[in-house]
């Protein structure tokens, strides 16, 4: 009895012990180099390996602290605050009159009330949804426009480099460290609303909606993650903030507002003549669809229709057909909903990473004395 | 004519002479109970009687007078007890008295007055005698003797009886039959009521006025009862004719008759999932094979079932056997059902309907179908991000100088 008691809490120990090792073996293979620079010796590859890291949770800290700290973050933070708040008063005041309406009629109130209050919106206000959709990137941006141009412009990049750390640490800390803020904001955000929405609506998620409106609370970080990223790319190709503040501005007004106008008008050029065939529209719209999703305010917002709507089952214009050929209106499960958006959600990491990957060779190719 | 009938006149005279010197021979010389004094006599045809209980007997009494005088004769009867009600008739009122005239108008005494007694309906079975006394102020009376065989209590009509005993329904039909216990026996009866019904068959007793099933009812004498006789078929009853002899039986009478009941045949299909759901789940363009199981639920054999379908468009179903030749009545089939969803159909809910039918019945049977997107193209976007990150860790590489 002893014995085997002692053996299984011996497993999940020894399990945890080899993940660890795994983890730490993918970790020196990303930041670390086992090959000894020249004039190095095991023992002090050793020590640089340990100065590195420790530089690293240092930078890290102090860009933490640096976001945290800054009036720019707090002024946009309680932005996104109060029109989150606001967006949960319009929705709450939607869903009770089609609540009234519905039981008038004397039927019942759909399901999944408790995700509607993030994507309902009131009569003279977006939901939370759009909220982030279209505030989201400013959020991002500004986090990361001035990332490595202003400490450039400060004249603190030649001292930064000159500390015992691999240069490379400098920019990933930045990017980690708004990360972690885009996505302490968005949870912060997330809770507050659910917190509020149950004490105001009195509506009580299920599992599943809890499980959904986590879902998209990381959707949406990775989601201002791209912007991040892009943000932190135009902060080290150009070397004044208001330039890549510009740019990243005009990059996100471009992909958000006009990215749909060139897609339509490219997609009507290819496809739609004077004597266009249902065929022909259909493969317009594909077309225009396809090219929309470059954007990812475009991803983002399909993406979140189908997380937060159950009852959106297909993005394709031909699921409009599918109605009409015998499919019932019901709700699909979180799996399902997932491999729906799982396309967006990695293009979206994609674009991150992409993004990142490009201000990360930039930023080591820099010539960085001043 | 008419002499004819003056000679068959004079004839029936004669004849009726010699009876008369007749009876008057067999009544001195025999010691019948008539027994005549002082020129009064009483007499009746038949002095003997059978009779069965509740009986009312009349007795035509004739009178013969030879006093020459009439007679103002009282009557009276003895050698019953209270329970028989006797009494002496005469125009249709009950009498006492009686005047006899004399011997000239002898015709007119004959018939003059009628006994009638009632044998009580719980007389036993026997021998009993009444003498009924004619006496007259004088010395004249004369006595009659009349015996009364009360024959055996149950040759009444005792019965068990059926408003409609044959009756015709489908499998399925509850069937209700009203039926009496009729008991002429001069005492209560306690009827038990049973019923030889096939196997599987429920026969249950309802007496009028009962509200529950009874195994038992009482019928009081020479009365009768009414009893709702319900007779429920099995459920996989096969059609045919059957018969079921009920039976009312109490101590002394053991009554029947024989029910018979009709069973016409239905025709019924029934078809699901094996596992009894009505719903299964595919994937797009993905054969999936959903087992389903037919049973002809009526009670008559079915031949060749053709199994269809209507599906939504694009889509394809396919049966390992779309035609069944026989089917026997309860009898299962388990067919399996290819369903393969069209390459554009989306996640969710779709509905199908299956089709069971031959040239008898039919059946249209729903299905909800689940339509799943393959996982296939999640374990490509795993497989992309992988990658996408392991190009990272190139660039990493390639440019940390570390």
């Amino acid at each position: 009895m002893s014995i085997g008691t002692s053996t299984q809490a011996a497993a999940p120990d020894a399990g945890k012990k080899s993940t660890g090792h795994l983890l730490k073996k993918i970790v020196d293979w990303f930041m670390e180099d086992d090959d000894l620079l020249p004039g190095e010796t095991p023992e002090s590859h050793a020590t640089n390996v340990r100065t590195n890291r420790r530089g690293m949770a240092v930078l890290y800290r102090k860009e933490l602290a640096d976001h945290l700290c800054s009036r720019r973050f707090w002024a946009l933070f309680a932005l996104l605050m109060i029109v989150s708040v606001a967006s949960l008063y319009g929705a709450i005041g939607s869903l009770r009159q089609t609540a009234l309406a519905a039981q008038s009629q004397g039927q019942a109130v759909s399901e999944f009330q408790f995700l509607k209050l993030f994507t309902t919106a009131g009569g003279s206000i977006y939901s939370f949804q759009s909220f982030i959709g279209f505030l989201g990137p400013i959020f991002g941006i500004m986090l990361g426009f001035d990332a490595i141009n202003n400490e450039q412009a400060q004249g603190t990049l030649n001292r930064l480099a000159a500390q015992p750390i691999y240069r490379d640490t400098i920019i990933n800390a930045k990017f980690l460290a708004g990360a972690t803020v885009v996505f302490l904001t968005v949870f912060s955000l997330g809770g507050v609303l659910s917190g509020l929405g149950l004490l105001l609506s009195g509506t009580k998620p299920v599992a599943e909606e809890w499980a959904r409106l986590v879902i998209f609370l990381l959707l949406s970080g990775v989601y201002i993650s791209v912007w991040l990223a892009i943000s932190v790319l135009f902060s080290t190709l150009s070397r004044h903030a208001a330039t890549s503040a510009l740019s990243s501005i005009a990059l996100w007004l471009f992909l958000t507002m006009f990215l749909s106008l060139v897609a339509s008008g490219l997609a009507n050029a290819m496809f739609v003549g004077t004597h266009a065939s249902a065929q022909d529209v259909i493969s317009a719209y594909r077309v225009q669809t396809g090219i929309n999703r470059i954007s990812p305010y475009y991803l983002f917002s399909e993406a979140a229709s189908v997380l937060m709507n159950p009852n959106v089952r297909s993005l394709d214009i031909m699921s409009l057909v599918e109605y009409q050929n015998g499919a019932l209106a019901s709700y699909l499960s979180l799996g399902q909903s997932l491999l729906q958006i799982w396309p967006h959600l990695v293009a979206m990491i994609m674009e991150v990473v992409i993004g990142f990957a490009l201000a990360y060779i930039s930023f080591m190719r820099k010539e960085i004395r001043a | 004519m008419t002499t004819s009938k003056h000679i068959s006149g004079a004839h029936a005279l004669a004849l009726s002479a010699c009876v008369g010197a007749f009876t008057l021979l067999s009544a001195t010389c025999l010691a019948t109970p008539a027994l005549a004094a002082g020129g009064l006599e009483m007499s009746t045809d038949y002095t003997g009687i059978t009779a069965k209980p509740g009986d009312t007997l009349n007795f035509s009494l004739d009178f013969a007078n030879q006093t020459g005088a009439g007679l103002n004769t009282s009557l009276s009867a003895t050698g019953l007890d209270d329970s028989w009600k006797g009494y002496f008739e005469g125009n249709n009122k009950e009498v006492s008295n009686v005047f006899v005239k004399s011997g000239a108008d002898a015709d007119s005494n004959d018939g003059l007055v009628t006994y009638s007694v009632t044998v009580p309906d719980d007389a036993q079975k026997g021998s009993y005698n009444v003498l009924l006394h004619a006496a007259s102020a004088g010395e004249a009376s004369s006595d009659l003797q009349l015996t009364i065989n009360v024959s055996d209590e149950t040759t009444g009509t005792n019965q068990l009886t059926t408003t409609y005993p044959e009756q015709q329904g489908a499998s399925g039909t509850t069937f209700t039959f009203n039926s009496t216990v009729q008991n002429n026996s001069s005492g209560a009866q306690t009827y038990s009521l049973a019923a030889d019904a096939p196997t599987g068959w429920t026969v249950s007793f309802k007496p009028n006025g009962a509200s529950n099933a009874a195994s038992s009812v009482d019928v009081d004498a020479h009365g009768s009862q009414s009893v709702t006789v319900t007779v429920t078929p099995p459920d996989k009853v096969a059609a045919g004719d059957y018969e079921i002899p009920i039976t009312a039986t109490s101590s002394a009478q053991s009554l029947s008759q024989t029910l018979k009941v009709t069973i016409t045949g239905t025709y019924k299909i029934d078809l699901t999932t094996t596992d009894g759901t009505l719903s299964f789940d595919a994937n797009v363009n993905k054969k999936q094979s959903v087992p389903i199981t037919i049973t002809n639920s009526g009670n008559i054999d079915l031949n060749n079932v053709n199994l269809t379908t209507t599906a939504p468009s694009g889509w394809t179903v396919e049966f390992s056997e779309s035609t069944i030749d026989s089917l026997a009545a309860g009898e299962k089939k388990d067919v399996v059902m290819y369903v393969t969803p069209s390459k554009d159909a989306m996640s969710g809910d779709y509905a199908m309907t299956v089709s069971a039918q031959n040239e008898d019945t039919s059946l249209d049977q729903s299905f909800r179908v689940t339509v799943k997107t393959s996982t296939l193209w999640g374990v490509v976007g795993i497989l992309i991000i992988a990658a996408v990150i392991c190009g990272l860790g190139e660039v990493f590489h390639k440019y940390g100088r570390h």
